[in-house]
């Protein structure tokens, strides 16, 4: 018996190719059903997300893996080129694989969490419909383990990697919780979008559309779940707002010193944020001079997202370690052999 | 060595090794709550010290600059255990350590204790409610000044753009620290009401230019204080307000 895994990834694969690799909830059911009557499959945990599909499984005999392969295309009715496409694991190395995914290490965003629970749901499905049994039972157990583990005692997780998620970090060290706070999107385009969500998602719970083309931040603010208001007013709201993000294709300065001047006294001197993520600037720079605003352009944002990827990237040493001494523990001849 | 001084050279030794490990903590950008558990045995060696002081004057210790300062350190440790387990701002403990360990070291320096203490026949309540009362809203005062310096730090990394190391990263955010400021130095001036209250009950033989200053401190804090609930004030300015007030009152008593 041997432990092999079998998958393509965002690195190995172009996205033509992945999603004709993609499975659905209800097809990875079947396809884990089908994987088990493969000849020479003992158990089989099947893994797909948007960026990779991957395929573990408890193989009898030598050939396992080529015919795995072979096996897995012909279920994709796939004909194009298999150099650098798929790559494989086997005993040890397949076991290790299996950690840096669930531990974010192999992910297009270094350190993500999302992908632990993608790799919980995986085993569970395969779990529930009888696909594993010792060793992959025992595998994929240790291999959260190591993921939770690896989160705990490195900092792969820690600090934002993304421009939306560099902007909610600032806003949390001005604010520390941004529950209740308010927002206002000037501009509707995609980074508007994201960065309204990345604020959303930690508590920011009002927040204000304006554009110059009104639909459009309608269109947005619905998406959203938040308001849209004229171009013309969106001054007046300046007197309520917690973070201010400019994102407009305006070649002059939107936000201008003389508007927030105007609304300081009726704003009680709170800080606030304001997150200039348009080129060329939307927020004139001499507004960051006024005492309580906190002003961040697209260089700042993108230049501590960077710092953050580093700083992640510099614990995967340390995350090695930490997956080979889990491995070492485990005794099982699937694994070791 | 006396071992009254022992307690006092024990209580600089815990604040400053709490302060120090707290620091290092914070620089590799790793929570620790060595500062506060520092603090918690500082304020224990404290207590024995100015409790022998209290046995040998029979009346609340602060007879000597050896005594307030002791006095003034155990109140800032003591409004600073409160507010870490009420706003849990972190590395509030490092930034109140080189402040506890100073006021200490100013008492070890030889002659701040007086040697020879006359025991006190009677005690005049008034007068020991306001001492007592003064100088534990002088400790809530100074730890709102110390948390207005860690805003001045941290408010200048945020807007200069500078969010390297462990100090930003560890650090309050700016909004909590401005509560914690105002609501900190609310309670100073409330303790300090109440400490003038009693110095105008105190019997005085004549008109006390102590109790006046004292007055004068408390109606800078009340207008500053007022500005702020009522009107509003950027953070950076109430920072300010609160150090320079601390620093210049003391600096009064200290000429005083």
């Amino acid at each position: 018996m041997k432990l092999v895994c079998l998958g393509l990834n965002h690195e190995t694969a172009p996205v033509e190719v992945r999603e004709r690799f993609a499975l659905s909830d209800v097809a990875l059911d079947r396809e884990t059903e089908t994987l088990m009557t493969a000849a020479e499959v003992e158990e089989g945990v099947v893994l797909s997300t948007c960026n990779r599909t991957e395929y573990y499984a408890v193989v009898n005999g030598e050939s396992g893996i080529e015919e795995l392969e072979d096996w897995i295309c012909k279920q994709r009715d796939y004909h194009g080129s298999r150099e650098g496409v798929f790559y494989h694991y086997q005993a040890r190395e397949a076991a290790e694989h299996l950690c840096r995914v669930a531990s974010g290490m192999n992910s297009m965003v270094l350190g993500e969490t999302e992908i632990f629970g993608q790799v919980k749901k995986a085993y569970k499905r395969s779990l529930e419909g009888g696909a594993t049994k010792l060793v992959l039972n025992k595998l994929f157990q240790r291999a959260f383990g190591v993921g939770k583990k690896v989160r705990t005692h490195t900092a792969i997780q820690e600090g934002a990697t993304s421009v939306a998620g560099a902007s909610v970090e600032l806003a949390e060290k001005v604010f520390g919780c941004l529950q209740g706070s308010s927002v206002l999107v000037i501009g509707a385009g995609d980074m508007s979008r994201k960065t309204a969500r990345a604020l959303q998602s930690r508590g920011a719970s009002s927040v204000i559309v304006t554009n110059r083309s009104y639909d459009k931040a309608v269109d947005l603010a619905e998406e959203i779940g938040g308001r849209a208001v004229h171009f013309e007013s969106w001054e007046e709201e300046l007197a309520h707002l917690d973070v201010v993000i400019a994102a407009t294709g305006a070649p002059h300065f939107v936000v201008k010193p003389q508007h927030v001047e105007a609304v300081r006294r009726k704003r009680k001197f709170r800080p606030l944020i304001m997150v200039d993520i348009a080129v060329p600037r939307d927020i004139d720079p001499e507004v960051g001079e006024i005492e309580e605003v906190y002003l961040y352009d697209i260089d700042t944002l993108q230049e501590l997202a960077g710092q953050a990827r580093k700083r992640r990237e510099e614990q995967l040493l340390l995350c090695e370690d930490i997956i080979r001494e889990e491995i070492d523990k485990v005794t099982l001849p699937a694994v070791n052999d | 060595m006396d071992m009254g001084i022992g307690w006092v050279v024990i209580a600089t030794l815990l604040a400053a090794a709490g302060g120090f490990f707290g620091a290092l903590a914070a620089r590799s950008d790793k929570p620790s709550r060595t500062a506060f558990f520092g603090m918690v045995l500082a304020f224990g060696a404290q207590l024995m010290a100015l409790g022998w002081r209290g046995g040998l004057r029979g009346q609340c210790p602060l007879g000597d600059i050896g005594e307030i300062c002791l006095f003034l350190a155990w109140s800032l440790t003591f409004f600073y255990l409160v507010t870490g387990t009420t706003y849990r701002l972190s590395l509030l403990g490092v930034f109140t350590t080189p402040l506890v360990v100073l006021l200490q070291l100013i008492s070890l320096i030889p002659g701040s204790f007086e040697t020879k203490v006359v025991r006190a026949d009677t005690v005049d309540t008034w007068r020991e409610a306001h001492a007592a009362l003064s100088v534990l809203s002088y400790g809530a005062l100074a730890l709102a000044a110390v948390a207005g310096v860690m805003f001045f730090i941290l408010n200048y990394r945020l807007k200069a753009h500078k969010f390297g190391g462990g100090l930003v990263h560890g650090m309050p955010s700016i909004s909590r620290l401005v509560r914690a400021m105002a609501r900190i130095a609310l309670v100073g001036w409330v303790v300090l009401t109440m400490g003038i209250l009693a110095g105008l009950l105190m019997k005085q033989e004549t008109f006390s230019i102590h109790l006046m200053v004292a007055s004068m401190t408390w109606a800078l804090y009340a207008m500053l204080l007022g500005v702020y609930f009522v009107r509003g004030m950027p953070g950076r300015q109430l920072a300010i307000g609160l150090t320079v007030l601390f620093i210049l009152s003391l600096l009064v008593f200290a000429k005083l």
